[in-house]
């Protein structure tokens, strides 16, 4: 076979200008990541999953109800828990595998050979991982409205739900990407960030709420899931004003606002192409 | 200078006490095939990644179309990079790979469809542009990634090891197409490879490093000519006339001549480097005995010069070139 490379386009050689895009380089990151995660990805298997899961729990749940073991603002709670922890938990194996993945598949390189930034490929990254959240949220919608319906809380518990979740899921997606930038392997980065996930949602599922008084509730607000979540349970099971408990919101607040001040601050140094915490 | 394209300053590289690249300087110019040679380990790969702005240099400089190194991301928009090992997204389509960089670079939709359909006809994958990357063979994989390192139409490309484990057609068409960028785009191409055929068969210039310092550059001529290497030569003749053969050549100072036992039509010919009185020229010396033969009216079936190849020049340079 014969092939021929035809001429170099002047518009686009050296330093002439070329036909430029108006779109900013985390946007077409992002778009491709969401192409890749949902047309030919995880992202479906992942939300059937998902679902399945919350359709197991929404069953039980609504037999509770119906037993009287549960109230009706207690099963919605506890949908909403699930919907939020286990969202998050899928946004965050994503963002896990985002740059180590990459690294390891050898596609890393091509993207750092580009002239988007470091850190416009991280935020781009951190976007698309966030779209698994708002799927696994928009999923998470009508199992709610069904174990609620006929309250007054339903519309509001998916808002705040909608709310929390994704401050938590900034934070832990942020989180992800740091650690998966910063591991030597995407086995590292991903046994890292399954441990942190335990580590953040294990304590929230202790019988009776783990430990009592002001050292538990200490570990309650510096946890930003066992935070989040029981600010959740104070607004819609204790029927709390929304503005009441925000101080439960502070640790997942700090958490997003560092892990994603991290990234933009360092994206640009810590996104290399071998991985680990030593110098390139 | 004009037309330079690539310009590299003592450029170096070092992990902790480990050197990867040591003052390394050299310059290429527009539509120059540069090969980048050396063992494993050498430094090949270190190169092209500082001079991609993919890693960052201990110390020196470099400039690319006259961008200096200090500004990566407008250094990056002038290079184009077949990395080694490059990995791509099988789940895409070679077609949507092209477009999503040519975005990256820049390019809005309607262009950069324009360019990746450009590109892939150009490497002769247009007829499986939709098709998933993960059907690609080797060779088809090799080819679209040297489109992708052409979209943003750079004045300089780098291609790592572009012919590595592909079968001699593919090797064929990866070579002609890195021609068809020189020629035919005036591009500057910095080759990095092991296979020291498809050096001599493109490159306009040769580089041969060492544990990251350049032992050598020039034309493969001159890096050819600087290693006295003894020559060898095979003459083969009808097996009737070896002797007038044997007899025309022992005419000719400074030959030594065998007849190898398994081959009776065959005389092999050694060759001192400097007979003919041509030190920096030592395949005169072979034309001497090929003349020889030629007068004492022998045919000659074939002749072969052994020890005149850029092989034989690397492999004295860097010690026999296994690491």
């Amino acid at each position: 076979m014969t092939v021929n490379v035809s001429e170099r386009p002047r518009a686009v050689h050296g330093g002439e200008r070329p036909v430029r895009s108006r779109d900013p380089g985390w946007r077409i990151v992002a778009e491709q990541e969401c192409r890749d995660l949902w047309v030919s990805g995880r992202g479906p298997v992942l939300v059937f999953a998902f679902s399945v899961l919350l359709s197991v729990m929404t069953y039980l749940a609504g037999t509770n109800q119906v037993l009287n073991f549960l109230e009706q603002r207690e099963a919605v709670n506890l949908t909403l828990q699930v919907a939020v922890a286990v969202g998050v938990l899928v946004t965050l194996v994503v963002s896990a595998d985002a740059i180590s993945g990459e690294r390891e598949r050898g596609t890393l390189e091509s993207l750092l050979l580009t002239p988007v930034s470091r850190r416009a490929i991280v935020m781009g990254k951190l976007v698309a991982a966030l779209s698994l959240w708002l799927a696994t949220f928009l999923v998470s919608v009508p199992y709610v409205w069904v174990l609620g319906r006929g309250v007054s809380i339903v519309g509001p518990a998916i808002l705040l739900g909608l709310l929390v979740g994704t401050l938590l899921a900034v934070a832990l997606s942020a989180l992800g990407l740091l650690i998966s930038a910063l591991s030597s392997s995407n086995k590292v980065s991903l046994a890292v960030c399954f441990f942190l996930l335990l580590a953040l949602f294990a304590p929230t599922q202790l019988p009776g709420g783990g430990p009592k008084g002001w050292f538990g509730d200490m570990l309650v607000r510096l946890n930003p899931v066992g935070a989040a979540l029981r600010y959740l349970t104070a607004v819609v099971v204790n029927g709390h004003d929304w503005t009441r408990d925000l101080s439960y919101l502070v640790s997942p607040l700090v958490t997003a606002v560092l892990a994603g001040g991290a990234l933009v601050i360092a994206g640009s140094r810590i996104v290399r192409l071998h991985g680990g915490v030593s110098g390139e | 200078m004009a037309g330079v394209s690539l310009e590299v300053v003592r450029l170096t590289k070092r992990y902790g006490p480990r050197t990867a690249v040591e003052e390394l300087s050299f310059t290429a110019h527009r539509g120059e095939v540069v090969g980048l040679l050396g063992a494993n380990g050498a430094g090949k790969t270190t190169t092209i990644r500082l001079l991609t702005t993919v890693l960052q240099p201990t110390s020196g400089a470099f400039s690319v179309a006259g961008v200096p190194f200090t500004r990566p991301a407008e250094i990056r928009r002038r290079v184009g990079v077949l990395p080694e090992s490059a990995g791509y997204p099988g789940h895409q389509s070679g077609s949507d790979y092209l477009r999503y960089h040519a975005r990256l670079f820049g390019l809005g939709r309607p262009e950069a469809a324009r360019v990746a359909g450009r590109l892939l006809a150009d490497v002769g994958l247009e007829e499986r542009a939709s098709s998933r990357i993960s059907t690609y063979s080797r060779g088809m994989r090799q080819r679209l990634g040297i489109a992708r390192a052409l979209v943003n139409a750079p004045p300089v490309v780098f291609l790592d090891e572009p012919t590595l484990g592909l079968d001699p057609a593919g090797q064929r068409q990866v070579l002609g197409i890195v021609r068809d960028i020189a020629v035919r785009r005036g591009t500057t191409v910095i080759l990095s490879t092991h296979a020291l055929p498809d050096v001599e068969e493109v490159c306009t210039r040769v580089l041969i490093l060492d544990k990251g310092r350049v032992l050598i550059s020039g034309t493969v001529g001159e890096v050819t000519a600087t290693v006295a290497a003894q020559r060898y030569g095979q003459l083969r003749v009808p097996i009737e006339l070896v002797s007038p053969a044997r007899r025309a050549l022992a005419g000719v100072a400074g030959l030594t001549v065998e007849a190898p036992d398994e081959r009776p039509d065959v005389l092999r010919i050694s060759l001192p480097a400097g007979v003919g009185g041509e030190q920096d020229h030592p395949e005169r010396g072979m034309n001497l005995a090929l003349r020889a033969v030629l007068n004492a009216d022998v045919p000659v079936l074939s002749f072969e010069v052994e020890g005149a190849r850029l092989s034989d020049a690397f492999l004295t340079m860097t010690g026999d070139g296994v690491r």
